[in-house]
């Protein structure tokens, strides 16, 4: 048996870039800092999603036996995030689900945390996803420096393509950033205090220990994926653990953001997008104390060239005109009337059709084979009974049979583009009919027989409670232009 | 084999109250006012002696069918029927069937909405499902818009010319809400609803009543000397047409269904030569253009070539929304099924005023359909029994 390590990966980040020449309200150049932002339809939980599908590509889902949610943006207080998440990617009832939150650090806690349980033999895989979607105060540097985006691994012992080989953790206790119950924005403390005592001193004093405890120094790594906030920080950082320029791994500043607690797990799948057998990997992150990580890598993901991880999805963008569609996208605008905090919809409801709402589950018939979605008891093409096997149709692709552009929808960018299409199975044959919406895309790129691919997104708030259903999106390759 | 509806039942009384945003009516004034217009129609001086049961409709009731006896301060039989937007006519059929039944001699239909009583404009947007959203219905309807445009080459035009045919009969109907002509030019750039139905090709949300008095055919003429026979009420209903693996947007089953069992029953072969006149559902421009071949007055995909050449005009061969339908009423839901029937009554009976036809029509129908689409009712009537 192999050491516990990261068998797999995957990586999640939203088609939708904010210049940052828009926040301050001057019309976007090509080139231009940005930062990618979660749409409306988009939360901690649904990037989770996307990142963990990536991951799960090729794997048997039935060998996953724990899923680690690492965030500090869930919707909820009570209520678990890693559930849902665990659902949408229709992984079996008799698994662990974790959340590991409240601090930046969960992404790299949340390996461990994984890896250990790997070692102690009680889970074969685990699924770790951080996820995080954090927001600054509209125009504030904090909301300029910071980024949306999920990162997935795959821990288990089997085909160990890193592994992890020496950790460091410390421990600190300071306000420097922080959300009380109820902020919807970042706080901090002043900013040379916060960096200068906090982050940087954290981060010199675990990568100093660790290389104590492995007698590794800076020019072991072949690459190194430090946390850091912007690239002045980084600059510090850099210098504490002796890396140079060229061992460093782009920490993406300018074209996703400093992504919190996902931030780390994200820079370190984009190293193994890269990585070779034989390289050394240091990571580090930072959040209430700090963690530092060696991954020794021992081979490359068999798929690597059609895994969707990092490289992938930085190419992969629209970028936002109007600073007002950003804020009407994260519920920043004002308006007179909160939405009002009915019942929305019934949870018993909810309850009978969350394999079909989460999982995008429908069946297929045992005596004609026709496809239904939702599930229902009769065949709507011969007419049999209670005769149905149930199928998952997340993975698949889809073709638009037909549209409507809805001007009524609430939506940041309206029209809302409702299609309904036709579930294209693996062997090509027609599944289900679906009425969904289409996102990630403008209206001008619908029409009838438009490739499609399902997306988990968050459809709407009714109840003030995040609901979610899956939408179709273009194929995803690299769709541009802007919002 | 059942032998229908055919000249066992008529009509004898008919009203309908103004349509329109009426904010300073409420449900009991609309029932009140369109009832009393179809008793004094019918002659009815005693209702409390001379009707013997009520069947309601209505989609957006706040208190359900006690809103008819307590407008009409009435001890009868009352029953409250609902099928989406095809509910007026489905209150008609179950009291046709009732009477030809015999279980009832002579009832009252009322058909009513007040739906400006919610506080919003437009449609609305029901939340029951996580998935059930964005689901206005200008949303259901349009998707069937661009597969028949692709496959059979109508534009947005054709769609046009329909809201400007029905805006122009509707300001012919004294009991109309919107009484305004509009252009092509207008409709084609009114603000976009969910394409390709901008704001002309929609029905307004409008409240009104709609009534008729029913009666068995042997005993119309004790109420008036031109009674008008129902000759079929027929009804079609299905699953949601999106997730039939089968649909090809180009055509509804449930009004093919109810317009086959109506012409059977009515014994109608030809329906593009023996219907003289029709009112049919039009909460969508395209609703009508649809439901034109559906019927099967004219083969399916040629509307485009009947519309141009204003085939479905009040000057044209086969006149279709002589009042302005949805269109113009608007579409206070339990209310537009009679209403149609009160329309084609009084066109049977060449009381239509400035909407009279060239030709003396004798057989009449109307239509609704509503859902996703997923029910349908047709109404043929004839002055002739």
């Amino acid at each position: 048996m192999s050491q516990a390590g990261i068998e797999t990966y995957g990586a999640y980040i939203p088609v939708t870039r904010l210049p940052l020449s828009v926040i301050s309200g001057r019309t976007a150049k090509e080139g231009d800092a940005e930062k990618a932002v979660a749409w409306s339809d988009e939360d901690a939980i649904t990037m989770a999603v996307a990142a963990g599908l990536n991951c799960l590509q090729g794997v048997d889902r039935s060998r996953v036996d724990a899923v680690i949610l690492a965030t500090t943006t869930l919707a909820f207080s009570e209520k678990q995030g890693a559930s849902i998440v665990a659902k949408a990617l229709d992984l079996t009832g008799d698994i662990k689900t974790i959340d590991i939150s409240g601090s930046l650090r969960a992404g790299t806690l949340a390996i461990q945390q994984a890896i250990d349980m790997v070692k102690a033999g009680s889970v074969r895989k685990v699924l770790v996803i951080a996820s995080d979607c954090r927001m600054g105060a509209p125009r504030s540097g904090i909301e300029s420096s910071l980024g949306d985006a999920a990162a997935a691994v795959l821990v288990g012992n089997e085909a160990v393509i890193a592994e992890l080989t020496a950790s460091a953790s410390h421990a600190n206790e300071m306000m420097d950033v922080w959300r009380r119950q109820g902020d919807a924005f970042v706080h901090s403390w002043e900013d040379r205090f916060i960096n200068d005592h906090g982050l940087i001193e954290n981060s010199a004093a675990v990568i100093k220990t660790l290389y104590a405890k492995t007698g590794k120094t800076g020019k072991d790594f072949s690459k190194a994926c430090l946390y850091a906030t912007d690239a002045r920080n980084l600059g510090s950082i850099m210098k504490a653990a002796g890396i140079k320029p060229d061992q460093l791994q782009d920490a993406m500043f300018g074209k996703v953001g400093c992504t919190g607690a996902s931030f780390a797990p994200l820079l370190l799948v984009s190293a193994l997008e890269k990585a070779k057998a034989g390289d050394a990997l240091l990571v580090t992150s930072y959040g209430d104390g700090a963690d530092a990580l060696v991954f020794t890598v021992k081979g490359e993901a068999k798929d690597k060239n059609n895994r969707r991880a990092v490289s992938f999805y930085l190419h992969r963008r629209r970028t936002v005109d109007n600073y007002n569609k950003y804020l009407s996208a994260r519920d920043l605008n004002v308006t007179e009337y909160p939405s009002p905090d009915d019942q929305g919809i019934s949870a018993t409801v909810q309850f009978r059709n969350r394999d079909e709402n989460l999982s995008l589950q429908g069946q297929v018939c045992g005596s004609c084979g026709t496809h239904q979605f939702p599930k229902g008891r009769v065949c709507v093409r011969c007419g049999s009974k209670d005769n149905w096997k149930t199928m998952t149709y997340s993975a698949c692709r889809g073709k638009v049979l037909t549209y409507t552009l809805d001007a009524f929808y609430p939506s940041p960018e309206p029209p809302t583009v409702a299609t309904i299409i036709e579930v294209v199975l693996p062997d090509g044959k027609p599944g289900p009919r679906i009425h969904m919406q289409f996102a990630d895309a403008s209206a001008k790129e619908i029409k009838t027989s438009l490739p499609v691919e399902f997306a988990f997104r968050r459809i709407h708030r009714a109840g003030r409670r995040p609901n979610y259903f899956w939408k179709c999106t273009p194929i995803q390759q690299t769709a541009g232009g802007a919002v | 084999m059942s032998d229908g509806l055919k000249n066992k039942v008529a009509i004898v009384g008919v009203g309908r109250c103004k349509f329109g945003e009426n904010w300073d009516r409420s449900e009991e004034d609309m029932i009140v006012d369109a009832t009393y217009l179809a008793y004094q129609d019918a002659g009815i001086e005693d209702p409390r002696k001379q009707i013997d049961a009520i069947y309601c409709g209505s989609l957006y009731s706040k208190n359900g069918p006690v809103e008819v006896s307590e407008a009409l301060k009435l001890y009868k039989p009352l029953t409250m029927v609902l099928n989406y937007c095809a509910t007026g006519t489905e209150a008609f059929r179950a009291a046709c069937m009732s009477v030809a039944a015999g279980v009832y001699e002579t009832v009252l239909v009322v058909g009513y909405d007040k739906p400006k009583d919610r506080g919003v404009s437009g449609p609305s947007v029901n939340i029951r499902d996580v998935r059930d959203l964005p689901a206005t219905p200008a949303g259901w309807f349009a998707v069937c818009a661009q597969p028949y445009f692709e496959k059979y080459g109508a534009t947005r035009e054709h769609l046009a010319k329909i809201a400007v045919k029905n805006h122009h009969n509707g300001t012919l109907a004294p009991e109309s809400f919107l009484k305004k002509e509009i252009t092509v030019e207008e409709a084609l750039n009114g603000r976009m609803i969910s394409w390709p139905f901008g704001l002309f090709d929609c029905a307004a949300q409008s409240d009104g009543c709609a009534v008729t008095v029913i009666t068995r055919a042997d005993k119309a003429k004790n109420f008036r000397k031109d009674p008008v026979y129902v000759k079929a009420v027929a009804s079609g209903s299905g699953p949601n047409p999106n997730t039939d693996p089968d649909f090809d947007f180009c055509r509804w089953k449930p009004t093919e269904n109810a317009a086959a069992e109506a012409y059977k029953m009515a014994g109608i072969t030809n329906p593009g030569k023996e219907i003289h006149v029709a009112q049919v559902h039009d909460c969508f421009t395209l609703t009508e253009l649809l439901t034109y071949e559906d019927l099967g007055f004219i083969p399916k995909g040629s509307a485009k070539e009947y519309i141009d050449s204003g085939y479905f005009q009040l000057t044209g061969e086969l006149p279709v929304n002589t009042d302005g339908g949805l269109k113009t009423f608007g579409h206070p839901t339990g209310a537009t099924g009679v209403r149609m029937i009160v329309e084609n009554v009084l066109q049977l009976r060449g009381q239509a005023g400035p909407r009279s036809l060239k030709k003396q029509p004798t057989v009449a129908l109307s239509h609704n359909i509503g859902g996703f689409p997923t029910g349908c009712a047709v109404a043929i009537l004839g002055i002739e029994k």
